[in-house]
């Protein structure tokens, strides 16, 4: 059903409430585990606020572009920005409902991701530099081959629900209330391993680096200064929010508010944040135990997702 | 003009201005400029006409039928009749038919032999005529002769720039595939005439004339003449051969409609004319949709030659459409029409997105190559500077081909999800897991399409330029760009509206047998929902979403202190040429390294020394992809049938006594097989 005006004027003032809601929250997701990260190397790790001040100061930065780059290397980090935001509006965060779950689920929110990727890999070719290209080749790679895995798991989840609608999938589970059953394990393994690589963390891609060998994500990120650097820089960290709330959706959405009353709210905002923090956590631990793959050794952890959530399919219906 | 009169004579009027505007044309040959504009103009016309005839009857939704020739002596009458099925088709071909004709008026008069141009013009003509015959022949004589017809035209064209090896080759093998595939309809007809007693279409294709193994036996005859004119794996050989050696215009009129004649075929005659479909059918076609798909762009992703590459690509595409038709039929012998409807109507619509975003970039890609002279991937870059426009729509095709949402790539590849999902539900038992594996294989396909063409489109058109040609390229002319920008502007479209495609498809589905449009999808012009509320999807609304996030990005950039700024990129210290940028083989060579068992890559290094081992004067690099069918299938079937007919040479020994011999020998036989049998 296309909505009224009013349901439209209303979706979107809630997707913008909740845009701003994962922007403000973003940098001290990222923040958060590099500081973890730090600790458990024994240094001090970064103030809190560090990702705040790192923005800050980029927007306030001098603009540097390549002489050879054309307008899609201006629109390259703005589609990516506009492709992580209005991501955000898909998935349910604080609410048992997303604020367009009307415009569409799943499979648009995997589409945008990509439009994003695209618009992102694209621009990276611009400058005529090889790093550019690198980066853009390497994560077109891994991209292309967690599709499937990220699909499949999606879809084991969507499939026991019945619907590929995310807000519907979460009402549905908050419905049967405290459930557990063993392929969620399997599943929730498989994605983990896919939120892995679609964040760029080790063992598939170092953040941190700047080394040829070792970059595929920061590789695209190269030649990008200033306000274009921030606008990729936040909308990384808004992807790495939204992967970690999709996981809280599809496998554990409980004390999400069933309704807009302002106590439900915040234990809602409460519990998600305890539970973005607890992933957090396991994202850290993921980084800090184990070294970075050789590019060639991605296909076979993307598989062992792939398997896994194979199995999680096969176990939940059969 | 009144409806009626239109659907009276539309097709009949179509045919005969083709067949003026061939005979002025070849009469016209010696002037240029003149033969042109009345082969492409008639084309034109004739192409506004089947398209109005086409949309009636959509809109209509019932069949328009008529007589095109009599012959009251001899009581041949040839009839032609347009069911909504052939209107959809129609319709895609006219969509695609009226802008390539535009383009061609200057694109033949720059990239085609002035003493050619007649000749291609009228060959234009007679294919585009023979493939509206094909849609919309009721018997099987006319069926035939259109099928025939469109071969050789479309075979005159692949070999327009005869004096090239590879072009006579590519007819070459065009010529014998689409021989044997005709070799094969023809057999399945005779045995579906003879069964029926008659040689028209609704009597024969009524569903009830054979049985048992006879049906599935003229199944395969059918599959086998359709697949090989569809492009389907493994009968796909001719496709990356034939496309790219055909003038541009022509390769895109080739991807996008001479393969829907094929699918048009399987829809027609397999999929709703033989009967309820049996298990091993749908299982085929989806079986074999599916490796065409992959198979398909992962050879589009190691190739340099820009149309070869989009050949490969429509490979994968004519895999999807195959893929969704084996849904339905899968559907259709578990008895599940809803699903069926939804398999059916996603085969459809991705007939008309895949024709309009293909159509779009074999237009782009025949002025990149008319403006850089090379058809070489590795010899383009920085052409968006040279050719901006060219490379804005290039980039519409290429997003969409990717699936991108907002796109109508999208819109096929969402309905086709939806009949792979739901066909997850109504399947019970072990086989429902095929469903959600061939959902992700479908996700495979579609990013390694979105990776494939990042590298078209970056390699081409970014950075600097990577030879000469490339530095010195020009845009082309204003009528070259307005189809262009017509068929991007219906890949946007497209994809915002998708409840206009489905609208359409609605007389389409409601004529087909065991389809039940109404119990499935609401579809209002801007949004698409499938059943029981599995999933619902309104691009438009989000395309707003995605408008506030780019202002969003726009406001928080602008508020700088500082102008941009323009410097030379980093060339780590020494010279930024062309030779440091990244090249096309290099963006694939990790997929190449990850499919490794797929590709089979040989590689071979010499290095060369003179004086001594450590001082090497040369090094020699060979690396061959040779692709799996022709090595493991054709090339082990040709020489065997090549083994053959040399064994079979003894027979030819040259000796007059010998041939004498054997007519005695065969005479004697007959007579003895006569006198036994009596």
């Amino acid at each position: 059903m296309i909505p009224t005006i009013l349901e439209g004027v209303r979706a979107f003032g809630l997707a913008i409430l909740q845009a701003v809601l994962m922007l403000t929250l973003a940098p001290l997701l990222k923040t958060l585990i590099k500081m973890m990260k730090a600790r458990l190397q024994n240094r001090q790790g970064p103030p809190l606020l560090q990702g705040y001040y790192d923005l800050a100061k980029l927007f306030r930065k001098e603009a540097v572009r390549s002489e050879t780059a054309s307008w899609v290397f201006v629109a390259g980090p703005r589609v990516y920005f506009a492709a992580a935001v209005s991501a955000t509006a898909l998935i349910p965060v604080l609410i048992s409902a997303a604020p367009l779950e009307v415009a569409g689920g799943i499979l648009l929110l995997v589409g945008t991701l990509a439009l994003g990727r695209f618009a992102l890999a694209t621009a990276a070719l611009d400058t005529g530099s090889a790093f550019g290209g690198m980066g853009s080749s390497r994560d077109m790679t891994i991209a292309a081959l967690a599709e499937p895995a990220l699909m499949l798991g999606l879809f084991t989840s969507a499939l026991a629900a019945g619907t590929l609608n995310l807000g519907a999938l979460v009402r549905h589970a908050l419905a049967q209330g405290v459930t557990f059953h063993p392929s969620d394990v399997l599943a929730f393994a498989g994605l983990f391993i896919i939120v892995i690589a679609e964040t760029g963390r080790v063992p598939v891609d170092n953040p941190a680096t700047h080394l040829e060998l070792t970059m595929i994500h920061e590789a695209m990120l190269l030649e990008y200064s200033g306000p274009d650097l921030a606008l990729v820089e936040w909308a990384s960290a808004v992807k790495e929010l939204l992967y970690l709330t999709l996981l809280v959706d599809l496998f554990m959405p409980f004390g999400m508010a069933t309704g807009t009353a302002p106590l439900a709210l915040v234990v809602s905002l409460l519990a998600w944040a305890f539970k973005v923090f607890v992933l957090a956590i396991a994202v850290t631990a993921t980084e800090s135990m184990n070294a970075k793959l050789r590019l060639f050794r991605v296909p076979e952890l993307v598989s062992i997702s792939l398997g896994l959530a194979f199995l999680a399919l096969t176990i939940r219906f059969l | 003009m009144n409806a009626f009169l239109l659907m009276d004579v539309g097709v009949p009027a179509a045919v005969v201005i083709r067949l003026v505007a061939v005979a002025v044309t070849l009469v016209l040959a010696r002037r240029v400029t003149a033969s042109r504009y009345v082969a492409l103009g008639g084309s034109i016309l004739a192409s506004i006409l089947t398209v109005a005839v086409a949309i009636s009857v959509l809109i209509g939704g019932s069949s328009a039928d008529g007589l095109l020739f009599r012959h009251s002596a001899s009581g041949i009458a040839l009839s032609y009749s347009v069911t909504p099925l052939s209107a959809w088709f129609l319709m895609v071909l006219g969509l695609i038919a009226i802008p390539t004709a535009i383009y061609s008026m200057a694109y033949f008069a720059h990239s085609v032999a002035p003493a050619r141009t007649a000749f291609v013009g009228s060959a234009f003509n007679v294919m585009l005529g023979a493939v509206e015959l094909v849609f919309t022949a009721s018997d099987v004589i006319m069926f035939l002769f259109a099928w025939e017809l469109m071969t050789l035209a479309t075979a005159t064209l692949v070999a327009t720039e005869h004096e090239q090896r590879t072009s006579r080759r590519a007819a070459y093998l065009y010529l014998v595939m689409s021989h044997v595939g005709t070799g094969c309809l023809l057999g399945g007809f005779l045995v579906l005439s003879a069964a029926a007693g008659s040689a028209s279409f609704p009597s024969m294709l009524a569903g009830n004339v054979l049985h048992g193994l006879t049906r599935d036996g003229v199944f395969l005859l059918f599959f086998l003449g359709f697949a090989v004119k569809a492009g389907i794996v493994p009968f796909h050989v001719w496709l990356p051969e034939a496309h790219p050696a055909a003038p541009s215009s022509v390769s895109a009129l080739m991807s996008s409609v001479l393969i829907t004649a094929g699918v048009y075929g399987l829809f027609r005659v397999c999929a709703f004319g033989l009967g309820v479909p049996a298990l091993g059918w749908g299982l085929t076609l989806s079986a074999l949709g599916t490796v065409s798909a992959i198979m398909g762009v992962l050879y589009a992703l190691t190739q340099t030659d820009l149309k070869r590459l989009l050949a490969y690509s429509t490979i994968e595409n004519a895999g999807i459409m195959a893929l969704g038709l084996g849904a339905s039929m899968l559907a259709m012998t578990d008895s599940h029409p809803a699903l069926a409807t939804l398999a059916a109507a996603a085969s459809l619509a991705h007939v008309l997105n895949h024709a309009v975003f293909k159509g779009l970039l074999f237009l782009g890609a025949g002025s990149v190559v008319m403006g850089t002279g090379t058809r070489q991937l590795e010899q383009f870059g920085g052409l968006l500077r040279r050719m901006p426009w060219t490379g804005l729509f290039f980039l519409v095709g290429s997003m969409s081909i990717a699936g991108l949402p907002l796109l109508n790539g999208f819109i096929s590849e969402w309905l086709t999800f939806q009949a792979l999902l739901l066909g997850f539900h109504t399947t019970p038992g072990f086989s429902r897991l095929n469903y959600p594996l061939s959902g992700a294989l479908l996700a495979l396909t579609s990013a390694l399409a979105a990776a494939c063409f990042v590298k078209v489109f970056g390699i081409s058109f970014l950075a600097l330029p990577r030879s000469p040609a490339a530095a010195e390229a020009h845009e082309s002319p204003r009528a070259m760009l307005a189809p262009q920008a017509f068929l991007a502007a219906s890949c946007v479209g497209l994809g915002l509206f998708p409840g206009v495609v489905l609208n359409g498809l609605s007389s389409v589905l409601a004529s087909l047998p065991g389809l039940q449009p109404s119990s499935l999808m609401s579809w209002g012009g801007l949004e698409m929902a499938s059943p029981s509320q599995f999933d619902h999807v309104i691009p438009a609304m989000f395309g707003m979403a995605l408008l506030g996030g780019l202002l969003a990005a726009g406001l928080l950039s602008t508020r700088t202190r500082f102008a941009i700024r323009r410097e030379p990129t980093w060339g780590c210290g020494g010279e930024l040429s062309a030779r440091t940028e990244y090249t096309a083989s290099a963006f694939s060579k990790p997929l190449v390294m990850v499919f490794q068992a797929i590709y089979r890559p040989t590689r071979q290094v010499e290095t060369l020394a003179q004086v001594s081992p450590y001082f090497t004067q040369e090094v020699r690099y060979r690396s061959e992809m040779e692709p799996t069918f022709e090595r493991y299938v054709y090339g082990p079937l040709l020489r065997a049938v090549l083994g053959v007919a040399n064994g079979m040479k003894v027979l030819q020994a040259g000796s007059l006594h010998a041939y004498i011999g054997y007519v005695l020998a065969l005479a004697v036989g007959l007579m003895l097989l006569v006198w036994w049998r009596g």
